[in-house]
């Protein structure tokens, strides 16, 4: 088992003609990802890779009614028509790998997947891996991933492979490993993945890979204290030392108050009784500790 | 990005809210004439992006030409917060009755924009959030609807009856500008209601998100930087990096704002004190000679720290960028490089040819550079 990535799930590739599309189509394809038809607005017929190209979503579904995911490999400028297009057309899962989405957009689509009763991946995420089920849905290097018992949710795409290629390398394998996104605005964030991972029966423990900035760790804190989450639950957070003011450009100050800070994470994931991981080696020690239990 | 007061206030007006009769002048000459122009009171504002313009004593009030030619001498080429300044925006003095709040912003927990009301204005509003939430209204509304009636109600409920028409009117056209210039954040504070029953906004604060400035390429210009700054911040933007400087000595170079912040925190755990560090987007030969190019003439550093972490990108290709540079300009400082993942051992490989060593361990890494900017010490 694992969570959002499985092998049922059959994949569209929005914006498939593009360089990096064509290479991370070929990788998930290589990998074992069932990816059923790309679109190209304006042009599509053809091929990449053996998939089939049409001009619309809508096409693309007439053809293959089992479509049940995509992923967009558009710019950011192109995000929000390519995201209401899947959403508009029934798909409920949608990953949007676009680095510098517009906020506004961005909000857009999240209300818009809300009111479709769709799950929406990032923006600015790698995507994720599930290696039992041989499937990614985006550009996360499968090298590193193995299978196995701990679900990872994480906030960065390069640190998600630091840490997980530790875990491998000292035989602790992952049911799934999603990148939730790096913009402070997401669609799954981790509250949202830790229910998935607690309904998910070959999930033992799950780790979060946070930073300073937005309230989603205090709120994934406050779910674990409350007993909404029972499984093990540990944490590497990032940014103790980044300095102050430099990061979080964004006027949150107003709503958030004095969350966000590195201190007001590290109380409430104390509070909760959530061991935090200070170093990457210090991950793979807690992680050894919870699956001995 | 944030705007100036004056050109958020152009904005507002163009959106049909009711600013104060000024001008903008860059010399005291300018404001004495503008000041006899109006005939009567002026208020005169430096054009700074830093917010406690009022706590620092930098708004003036001239009740004459005379006055407004010295206050305008006082205040052009005053520093506040590092940024000089060189315009003022010159304002008839508005007859106030009562200042109020009103703004709009993104709820990054709800993940939704939230209107907020107070009849608290011309204060600092965090502080009335935090100690008397009761005085502070926030109505959460859909981004592509906007405020509904009934949201529009309660976003005004905190304010007198013979009030409440007028600040739903401001609320609605405050939403327009909020939507249309994709604002992180948008307020009046004060919004001034005059004795002829007129709301005018005393000041303004827009700030657009950065990433929608594709839609409002009107809006980019310098702004509190010297030419120069503003010619190295828009190449990083254009990269897509970000580049920040700290007060240490050992340069970090890496790709990956989460993997960037862990280095960071290592280094600074274990003593050693960073200068600056570089995220890149994923980087390619052509990207890491840029990035050595950024770093090469910083004469702050005793050491810089490299991290490829090869996933997508190739380290081979990496190597020959770094291979490149190296050869065309010899570095002043030493340099520690860790290599791993894709094509590892072919990069290993270049760079050994050019007598550069490689480390494996981020850990061991980042134990190296310390010890050398210790050692030059």
């Amino acid at each position: 088992m694992s969570i959002i990535a499985k092998r049922s799930t059959r994949v569209l590739i929005q914006g498939i003609t593009g360089t990096a599309a064509r290479i991370h189509t070929k990788n998930m394809l290589d990998y074992g990802t069932k990816i059923i038809a790309g679109t190209r607005p304006g042009g599509g017929g053809g091929e990449v890779h053996g998939v089939p190209v049409y001009d619309s979503v809508a096409q693309a579904i007439e053809k293959h009614p089992d479509i049940n995911a995509t992923i967009l490999f558009v710019p950011p400028k192109g995000t929000k028509e390519a995201a209401l297009e899947a959403l508009n057309a029934g798909i409920k899962i949608v990953v949007m790998v676009a680095e510098h989405v517009p906020l506004h957009d961005n909000l857009e689509i999240l209300e818009k997947g809300e009111k479709k009763g769709a799950l929406v991946i990032g923006p600015n995420t790698p995507g994720l891996i599930s290696p039992s089920e041989k499937t990614k849905l985006g550009f996360v290097p499968s090298q590193y991933f193995i299978q196995g018992p701990v679900g990872v949710a994480s906030r960065s795409g390069t640190l998600t492979y630091e840490i997980v290629s530790r875990l491998t390398l000292n035989g602790i394998g992952q049911t799934t490993c999603i990148g939730v996104g790096g913009d402070p605005i997401v669609g799954t964030p981790f509250p949202k993945i830790l229910q998935f991972f607690e309904k998910d029966s070959e999930t033992k423990a799950v780790l979060l890979i946070g930073e300073i900035g937005g309230t989603k760790e205090e709120e994934a804190a406050e779910m674990i204290r409350d007993r909404k989450i029972t499984k093990p639950v540990f944490v590497y957070l990032v940014g103790r030392t980044a300095p102050e003011g430099k990061r979080v450009g964004h006027a949150g100050a107003l709503i958030e108050g004095s969350r966000g800070t590195i201190e007001s994470k590290l109380a409430c994931f104390s509070e909760a009784e959530v061991p935090v991981a200070e170093t990457p080696a210090d991950v793979i020690r807690i992680a050894k500790e919870i699956l001995k239990r | 990005m944030r705007l100036y007061e004056y050109e958020a206030k152009q904005i507002f007006q163009t959106h049909g809210l009711a600013i104060p009769n000024g001008q903008v002048v860059e010399s005291a000459e300018e404001a004495r004439r503008f000041a006899s122009q109006i005939g009567g009171p002026v208020v005169i504002k430096p054009q700074v992006l830093t917010k406690k313009r009022g706590k620092a004593g930098a708004i003036r009030f001239a009740s004459d030409p005379d006055q407004a030619f010295r206050e305008s001498q006082l205040l052009l080429g005053m520093t506040l917060k590092e940024e000089k300044v060189s315009k003022l925006l010159v304002e008839e003095k508005v007859e106030i009755d009562k200042e109020f709040y009103v703004g709009m912003t993104i709820d990054y927990s709800f993940l939704k924009p939230v209107g907020i009301t107070s009849r608290s204005g011309g204060v600092d509003i965090e502080e009335v959030a935090q100690e008397k939430p009761a005085m502070v209204k926030k109505v959460r509304f859909s981004i592509s609807e906007g405020p509904t009636e009934k949201e529009l109600a309660e976003q005004v409920s905190v304010f007198k009856g013979s009030e409440q028409g007028l600040m739903r009117e401001v609320t609605k056209k405050l939403y327009q500008v909020f939507k249309q210039y994709d604002a992180e954040m948008v307020e009046i504070n004060p919004l001034a209601f005059t004795k002829h029953g007129e709301a005018v906004a005393l000041d303004a604060f827009l700030n657009v998100d950065d990433d929608s400035l594709f839609r409002h390429s009107d809006l980019v210009k310098p702004r509190g930087m010297t030419p120069e700054e503003f010619e190295f911040e828009q190449n990083l933007k254009e990269m897509k990096w970000k580049y920040i400087e700290m007060d240490g000595d050992i340069g970090i170079l890496s790709s990956g704002a989460g993997v960037t912040m862990a280095i960071l925190d290592m280094i600074n755990m274990h003593g050693g004190r960073p200068a600056n560090f570089l995220d890149t987007a994923q980087m390619n030969a052509e990207g890491i000679y840029k990035a050595f190019s950024l770093f090469a003439d910083n004469p702050k550093l005793k050491v810089l720290l490299v991290n490829i972490f090869a996933g997508l990108n190739r380290c081979d290709d990496l190597a020959m960028g770094i291979k490149r540079y190296l050869q065309e300009h010899p570095l002043r400082m030493p340099l520690v490089i860790r290599m791993i993942g894709y094509r590892e051992d072919e990069g290993k490989s270049i760079l050994k040819e050019i007598n550069v060593e490689t480390i494996r361990s981020l850990e061991d890494s980042v134990e190296k550079v310390i010890q050398i900017a210790k050692g030059a010490e």
